[in-house]
């Protein structure tokens, strides 16, 4: 071999080691401006603003004035209150409703599992609409009992956000209850233990963690939640509403910033809590475990069924008479059905459910997309800055939606940078509504990453793939149903969230939850309970579409599902 | 008869797990359930246990009938193929956690636990957690929380088979010698015959869902009564009636009278001497080292044999070899069907 040709080869390789560098470097450093810019950049405003007083300078004056109101600390109290009184009630349920899945025998196990995450396919406040049409002054509980009930307030709040936050509970606390090993329980049968005993020494110290980790999540869902609160609350006013009215009612947003960030507080501790105890959770199972099949005892089967059916009725009902209210000629007087209210009065009509369906699709696609080349950049990744890059993709799960948004206004609504470009586009609300479940779709498809085994790349790499054709013909086949899961968990969440874009809307711009939330406020409940309907249409008809897709990948022979 | 099970019969839907199974335990005995995986012998000894219930039959003990006991008052000790620790229990809380159940003293739980940690010499682990254990280490512990009540009859199904080689050869001759010990009466599920032959005093082989042969280790290699057995427990060159009658038939003189195809010839390959001669009835076509025996495959009138001997018998490949067999050593065998092969 000439030197001139060794030197060429040299050449050749070291232009191919640069390139997948490069390649790796700009997989990290995109996310992570990303991040920058669109998390870490409005959170410093947010909490600059906080310390903004009026004449201009900076100082605690604003904190001062919050701390001595009244009202801040009705809101406080109010939110905390209802943040407890939820958890109980939620992780009470949820416990029953996990255990009666897994661990009893009983029929129709289908209906439950169907019906308990309905009321994440719904903008939150439908759970409020529908305890208005059931329980309200004009409900049909209220007129079938001929008395009026008051439902706007505590008790209706306590309702509808246990019913919003009941789904999740469910997945934690039963997460934990599968991963129970049958041959435990058959070795402490045969040790002499009975069932009771069994359920005290075996079952709950397994998912002690799991009951705790679930608290402390309905507890951040309940206290962050807006659309609930906007709808029955009523007086009962909580520190998400406070926000929004310091902020639209008051246009006081230095005064908003400063409830933002104390709603921040609560909320950065729980999560903290919870994710610590979650790796907890993790470290102490066995991957190996024996399936538990439950045998039929009536003593304890029968109640445990009776009161999962009877919350899925509960759900079932709430739901259900939103859809039914928006077929009825004349609530509550003329049952009579109607396509009347599917005819949007209010200005705009249909346009927010397209440009909602839009910007869903926008932040599902361009979210997937960069979380997945984020995954890609941390594979290359080791030590501290790994760790802080997923410490950070782990952070916008503590921010409540209500104060991403306010950061959003506060950072994009100023004509101090060109970002004021973004102000009032689709796109904004897009990028917000990514961030805002950041989190949870970086963990969906870090766990895909985590199955992914080394040694395909490296037989990828020496057959001569670089680090993008690799990426692209190894891995992204490998964890494609996560990336599908998390495509459609963003959008889902897209078309039902109201918390982070209230602010972010406008005249000319709106999104369809708060139509939802406008139509509510206007007195135009039948056609609220319409637009509901469409809404949920449109997310029940994603998610068959992903159902079907990741089943129709499981068959095709291509693709192996990890797991 | 300490333990016995009679008549017992399992379906799972229209499969028959166990047909009309009776089996016995002596006092202090070692029994083994041998068989392929789906004979039915986890299903019998879940059903000895109570954790499956009994379609018919009875399981009783001394004169007890357990048939409709709960496991939970039946007494035993069980232990696991693996993973049956309690994870949220350190390793002394799962040891005491049968005599807590029967409401026994603090301090005579913690001085119990701390001798079955010395038995089976783990000390240093009593406050660590199943997860912190290696996959030896945790059988351990099982073992000595099975045990720890003095169980009246003790089950281990397939204890040894999620272990590694090394692991599995040091923990089967505890497990003998802490039997030999206490002399707890004792059944273990395997499917490695020498496992089987190694621990038992007698062994109870399986197939299909019922007994097909029981008896002691030497029973079963030497006179086993059917060809799955002679089979299962090692090698052994199985051939028809008419082929021995048509070349060897001095060999049939220990043959039951019975039809040609009830009863085939079974001879063991060490059994079986070999000569160099042109005019002989087989061929070696291999021959292979292992060590402390050499084994040779031949093409004879026979058909197929295997044969073993230690040593070199100075015979090659290719070369014609005459065949020499003891009509004592040819054991007649049940046919049973072309079962297992190797």
């Amino acid at each position: 071999m000439s030197v001139a040709t060794s030197q060429r080869a040299a050449v050749k390789k070291g232009f191919w080691l640069d390139s997948d560098k490069l390649l790796a470097a700009a997989c990290i450093a995109i996310p992570l401006i990303g991040l920058t810019l669109f998390f870490l950049y409005p959170m410093g405003v947010v909490f600059l603003r906080s310390l903004t007083v009026p004449d201009g300078s900076y100082g605690l004056g604003n904190y001062a004035e919050v701390l001595s109101s009244k009202g801040f600390w009705r809101a406080t109290q109010h939110s905390m209150t209802m943040g407890v009184a939820t958890t109980v009630v939620s992780v009470f349920l949820g416990f029953i409703i996990a255990h009666g899945l897994h661990r009893c025998a009983f029929r129709g196990k289908w209906l439950i599992r169907g019906v308990i995450v309905l009321p994440l396919l719904a903008p939150s406040l439908v759970q409020a609409l529908g305890l208005i049409f059931l329980l309200g002054r004009n409900g049909l509980v209220s007129r079938a009992i001929g008395m009026e009930l008051d439902i706007y307030g505590f008790w209706g709040l306590l309702i509808a956000n246990t019913l919003y936050a009941l789904p999740q509970a469910v997945m934690i606390i039963g997460a934990s209850l599968v991963l129970l090993d049958a041959r435990t329980y058959e070795a402490a049968e045969v040790m002499g233990a009975k069932p009771m005993r069994q359920f005290r020494d075996l079952t709950l110290p397994a998912i002690f963690f799991a009951l705790l980790n679930s608290a402390f999540v309905v507890f951040i869902i309940t206290i962050t939640d807006f659309g609930n609160a906007a709808v029955i609350g009523g007086d009962y006013s909580v520190l998400a509403t406070e926000i929004y009215t310091q902020v639209i009612g008051l246009r006081n947003f230095n005064m908003g910033a400063v409830v933002g960030i104390m709603l921040l507080l609560p909320t950065v501790v729980s999560y903290y809590i919870e994710r610590q105890s979650m790796k907890r959770q993790q470290g102490r199972h066995a991957t190996n475990v024996q399936k538990f099949v439950p045998s039929f005892y009536p003593n304890r089967d029968i109640p445990m069924a009776a009161a999962c059916f009877a919350v899925v009725a509960m759900i079932l009902s709430v739901i259900g008479v939103v859809i039914y209210a928006s077929f009825v000629k004349l609530w509550p007087y003329n049952h009579g059905l109607t396509f009347k209210h599917f005819d949007i009065t209010l200005a705009g009509g249909y346009a927010s459910l397209w440009i909602t369906i839009a910007i869903s699709l926008g932040a599902a696609a361009g979210g997937t997309v960069l979380i997945f080349i984020m995954a890609l950049g941390l594979r290359k990744l080791s030590g501290g800055l790994a760790q802080a890059v997923q410490v950070l993709a782990a952070m916008p799960a503590a921010v409540p939606g209500i104060v991403l948004g306010l950061a959003y206004i506060l950072t994009f609504n100023s004509t101090a940078t060109p970002l004021y470009l973004l102000y009032g586009t689709a796109t904004l609300i897009a990028v917000i509504n990514f961030y805002h479940y950041h989190t949870q779709a970086f963990l969906t498809v870090m766990t895909g990453f985590r199955q992914f085994p080394t040694a395909l790349e490296e037989a990828a790499s020496t057959l001569g793939a670089g680090y993008g054709r690799t990426a692209v013909t190894v891995v992204a086949p490998f964890v494609a149903p996560m990336l599908i899961a998390v495509f459609f968990f963003l959008f889902m969440r897209s078309m039902v969230t109201l918390s982070a874009v209230v602010f972010l809307t406008t005249a000319k711009l709106d999104v369809a939850a708060v139509t939802i939330m406008r139509l509510d406020d206007a007195g135009l409940t039948s056609q609220a309970a319409a637009f509901s309907t469409c809404v949920m249409a449109v997310v029940c008809l994603a998610l068959g579409v992903m159902k079907l897709g990741l089943k129709l990948m499981s068959r095709s022979p291509k693709v192996v599902v990890g797991g | 008869m300490y333990l016995t099970v009679s008549n017992v019969t399992k379906r799972f839907g229209t499969f028959t797990a166990l047909d009309d199974v009776s089996i016995s335990i002596e006092q202090g005995e070692f029994v083994c359930l041998l068989g392929p995986s789906g004979c039915g012998k986890t299903t019998l000894l879940r059903l000895i246990a109570g954790l499956t219930d009994i379609d018919s039959g009875t399981v009783s003990l001394e004169n007890e009938v357990l048939t409709d006991l709960p496991a939970r008052q039946r007494g035993f000790g069980i232990v696991f193929q693996s993973y049956s620790l309690f994870p949220s229990m350190t390793v002394a809380e799962n040891i005491g956690y049968g005599l807590k159940i029967r409401n026994a003293p603090p301090t005579q739980i913690s001085a119990r636990v701390a001798e079955l940690l010395e038995i089976v010499k783990l000390p240093h682990l009593a406050d660590k957690f199943p997860g912190q254990l290696s996959g030896g280490q945790q059988q351990r512990i099982a073992l000595a929380r099975a045990i720890a009540v003095d169980p009246r009859v003790l089950l281990l199904d397939e204890p040894l088979s999620a272990l590694d080689a090394k692991v599995r050869g040091s923990l089967r001759d505890e497990i003998k010698q802490l039997q030999r010990t206490l002399k707890i009466p004792t059944l273990m599920v395997t499917h490695d015959q020498e496992e089987a032959l190694a621990l038992a005093d007698k062994i109870i082989c399986m197939n299909h869902g019922v007994v097909v042969q029981a008896g002691t280790p030497e029973d079963l290699y030497h006179r086993p009564a059917t060809r799955f057995v002679a089979d299962f427990m090692g090698v052994s060159n199985l051939v028809s009636t008419d082929v021995i009658r048509r070349e060897m038939p001095t060999l049939l003189e220990g043959r039951p009278g019975a039809p040609d195809d009830q009863f085939d010839a079974c001879i063991r390959p060490e059994k079986i001497g070999l000569m160099a001669d042109a005019d002989g009835a087989a061929t070696v076509r291999s021959v292979g080292f292992l060590g402390n025996l050499t084994r040779y495959k031949l093409d004879s009138v026979l058909g197929d044999l295997v044969v073993e001997s230690h040593g070199a018998l100075g015979v090659k490949e290719g070369q014609k070899v005459s065949l020499q067999i003891a009509p004592s050593d040819c054991i007649w065998v049940a046919n049973d069907g072309p079962e297992v092969s190797e």
